[in-house]
């Protein structure tokens, strides 16, 4: 998991990989067992662990392979619950995989948690130094992006201000501004960036694409198809913890529409 | 290690933070310091034999030492959940957590040991402490090389149990009665006698008071310090093969 000296070897390989999420609770399904104490099964029973009657742990990811090469622009698409930020988790190497193997070549940066990296308390330009220094750079090289992260964020006089006075969409751009600013090698975001407006949104796509054209990764969940569309390639269908499809974004976006579609 | 200006430039603006909105600011540390020690050292100054300015210092040193120690213990078993969010969202090594608590608790304690210090000026008795005094810095170290494993493995086993933090209350209250503090250990006979030996704080506190008063600690202090050291160090690191894994999971 350290850094690469050739951005284009890059590269993320899951093998086999499994998650599951423990719980550490005396949750019961006690509404559905019968006289005899046999739990019926449910529509979810395949998503769960069970163990005398209790549930120990969900399933988050099953079996799991897929390679992702530098240069790619991958989308993650799937309903509530499939797995999306399991999987970012995994790929960013937060989450230790239950079973299988993950290899990172390359430093992940990942904004996967919106009030994650910014401390409240701390003003805007102060956050810009705690975030740098996090994210493994030293004192000058931060200082010598903070006008371009400024510029980017575009939050002016307001990054004298401390974080917590911020709106989302402020911490947001913030949040992005400087987690892109170090080149990063392998970029995994979540949902949360379609909170930005239209010019932001833009801008944010531009800046995205110079990066992945400097060979390096980008990872995206959204359920935006305008947001997909525009900034990946490849697409990549989660259902139930499991690759339901993989190929062109506007396939599997369309496959993934369709079926929306047909259950309604 | 290499990532020192991470956790320094956390740990210190996590204490900005805590007294950003007083008017006296970081000065709250000494100032309240200074009003404990005066108070407790009018008080209870009569039951030891020691003179009533020795025991000032007697308790401004350890009442310092003991809080730091114990703020070991407290946050350790709160290093990992407090930092959930950060470590459900990046990858950072999870030691980093560890360095930021334990540099956020020592600068209280060096601006409680300058209340002590001050005393010991304004009384003049640093003369009598003369070369003994060094023998506080080694002391120092310990507590440093003791206090990463103890929290590392309490921050990881409160992660998953809450009983950690439960029982920390619980048994704080009891050591500060049982860790002479507030008495001299070698005028306790009996029970209190023993008592005092079997507790580990008061090793911990002896090899960094004594010096600083004049004394030399006893060997036993320093065996009983270096083998808790290396017991915390084994634990940690079978803890950390057992639940490092699973950390993410848990907060």
């Amino acid at each position: 998991m350290s850094g690469v000296s050739d951005r284009s070897d890059c590269r993320v390989i899951l093998e086999n990989v499994s998650l599951d999420f423990p719980l550490h609770s005396t949750a019961k399904l006690a509404l559905m067992q019968n006289q005899r104490g046999v739990v019926p099964p449910t529509k979810d029973a395949d998503k769960l662990i069970m163990k005398n009657g209790r549930i120990k742990g969900v399933h988050a990811l099953r079996d799991l392979s897929l390679t992702i090469k530098s240069g790619e622009r991958v989308g993650l698409i799937g309903s509530n619950g499939s797995g999306k930020t399991t999987l970012l988790q995994v790929l960013a190497g937060i989450l230790p995989p239950t079973k299988g193997r993950v290899t990172i070549t390359g430093r992940p940066t990942s904004l996967i948690n919106i009030h994650l990296g910014l401390m409240p308390h701390a003003t805007g330009h102060r956050n810009i130094m705690l975030r740098g220094l996090a994210a493994g750079q030293d004192r000058d090289t931060i200082e010598s992006k903070r006008e371009e992260i400024a510029q980017f964020c575009q939050l002016g006089d307001f990054l004298e201000l401390p974080v917590s006075t911020y709106s989302a969409g402020m911490r947001m751009r913030l949040n992005f501004a400087i987690a892109t600013a170090f080149t990063p090698e392998i970029l995994i975001l979540d949902e949360w960036l379609s909170a930005g407006d239209q010019e932001f949104k833009k801008n944010a796509s531009m800046r995205m694409r110079e990066f992945v054209e400097q060979a390096g990764i980008l990872v995206l969940a959204s359920h935006g198809p305008d947001m997909l569309l525009q900034n990946c390639e490849r697409g990549i269908w989660l259902d139930a913890g499991r690759v339901r499809q993989d190929g062109g974004m506007k396939e599997v976006l369309k496959a993934y529409q369709a079926e929306k579609a047909g259950k309604k | 290690m290499k990532r020192h200006h991470v956790w320094r430039a956390f740990a210190w603006d996590e204490t900005k933070l805590r007294y950003h909105r007083s008017v006296l600011g970081l000065f709250w540390i000494i100032a309240s310091y200074a009003l404990f020690v005066g108070g407790i050292s009018l008080f209870f100054s009569g039951f030891a034999s020691l003179s009533a300015q020795e025991f000032t210092i007697y308790v401004a040193l350890g009442y310092a030492t003991f809080t730091f120690l114990m703020a070991n213990i407290a946050d350790g078993s709160a290093v990992f959940s407090t930092s959930s969010a950060w470590i459900k969202s990046t990858n950072l090594p999870y030691s980093i957590y560890v360095f930021k608590s334990l540099f956020r608790s020592l600068l209280p304690f060096v601006m409680q040991l300058t209340v002590a210090f001050a005393l010991m000026l304004y009384f003049g008795t640093f003369a009598k402490v003369s070369w003994h005094a060094f023998m506080a810095l080694p002391a120092l170290v310990m507590f440093l090389l003791c206090a990463v494993p103890l929290q590392y493995a309490l921050g990881l086993i409160s992660a998953r149990y809450d009983d950690i933090q439960h029982s920390i209350n619980a048994i704080t209250r009891l050591l500060i009665f049982i860790t002479p503090i507030l008495w001299v250990r070698e005028e306790a006979h009996g029970t209190r006698g023993l008592l005092a030996d079997l507790n580990p704080m008061t090793h911990f506190l002896e090899i960094f008071r004594n010096p600083l008063m004049g004394m030399d600690a006893r060997p036993l202090s320093w065996m009983v310090v270096i083998g808790v050291t290396i017991l915390m160090w084994l634990f940690a690191g079978l803890i950390s093969t057992l639940m490092r894994q699973r950390l993410p999971f848990w907060i």
